[in-house]
């Protein structure tokens, strides 16, 4: 199985997204998925998908991104965290079976 | 959060816990956080500024389930020594979601992080995003009357 490359974005590349950098580890540690984790501000994104598998972001998208984006608020604030996880998995494996 | 080594707490500053604030806008609540962190030698003079833009490209608030919080916070380069400052307004402060600028909520307790160690305080996050998770947690630190009871709560 192909390993991942994800991009974890927040605003300033320094708080939130340290945050779900372990939330994402942690799921994907608990799944089996084989990932590297990029830590990026959201700004850098645009310029780095064409090396990366998928964006987990907790800001607002910018622009249109060519890899596939989620929004993981619910990491932060608990609200939909299950649902999100879902989401990221079913990406994931989305990608996977490319 | 007990097994977290790290605590809120310990990041607090005293003259950086201001309860019983009358903010009208995030703007104040910036001048007022940055005119201290300032005086104590936390930040530099590009706290101010780039934490007010930072604000508008990206914000910081956050809908919870019973509430609107934020966690307003900038730059590494502007942190000279870290420190996790809390407000307890008055009345809510409206700031823009972090999901979705074009919302707003209301934040009565807002936690302006400085941070200048991008990857060292996941601890400490993780300890201050499952206090925002624990509502009736959250409705105590609004509800504070002093410093002590905020150290307390952010100790746990």
């Amino acid at each position: 199985m192909k390993k991942l490359n994800v991009l974890v974005a927040c605003g300033a590349g320094i708080a939130t997204s340290t945050v779900v950098m372990k939330k994402v580890e942690d799921l994907f540690a608990e799944n089996n998925i084989d990932a590297n984790l990029i830590q990026i501000k959201i700004a850098e994104a645009a310029s780095k998908q064409d090396d990366a598998d998928m964006l987990i972001s907790t800001t607002v998208l910018p622009t249109e991104y060519r890899i596939p984006a989620i929004k993981a608020m619910g990491f932060l604030t608990g609200i939909g965290a299950d649902k999100l996880k879902d989401e990221i998995l079913t990406k994931v494996h989305e990608i996977q079976a490319q | 959060m007990s097994d977290n080594l790290v605590e809120v707490s310990d990041y607090l500053r005293e003259p950086l816990i201001l309860l019983n604030t009358a903010f009208k806008t995030s703007k104040e609540l910036f001048t007022a956080i940055n005119a201290t962190a300032l005086e104590n030698g936390f930040v530099t003079d590009q706290f101010l500024p780039k934490i007010i833009k930072r604000e508008a490209t990206f914000p910081t608030g956050l809908q919870l389930e019973h509430r609107g919080i934020a966690i307003p916070h900038t730059d590494a380069d502007t942190i000279k020594q870290e420190f996790v400052a809390v407000v307890v307004n008055d009345e809510p402060i409206v700031f823009s979601r972090m999901d979705d600028p074009e919302q707003t909520v209301g934040a009565k307790l807002v936690f302006v992080l400085g941070l200048n160690q991008p990857h060292a305080q996941l601890d400490m996050l993780q300890a201050l995003m499952s206090i925002i998770q624990d509502d009736t947690l959250v409705n105590s630190l609004e509800h504070a009357d002093n410093t002590d009871q905020i150290h307390e709560l952010l100790s746990k």
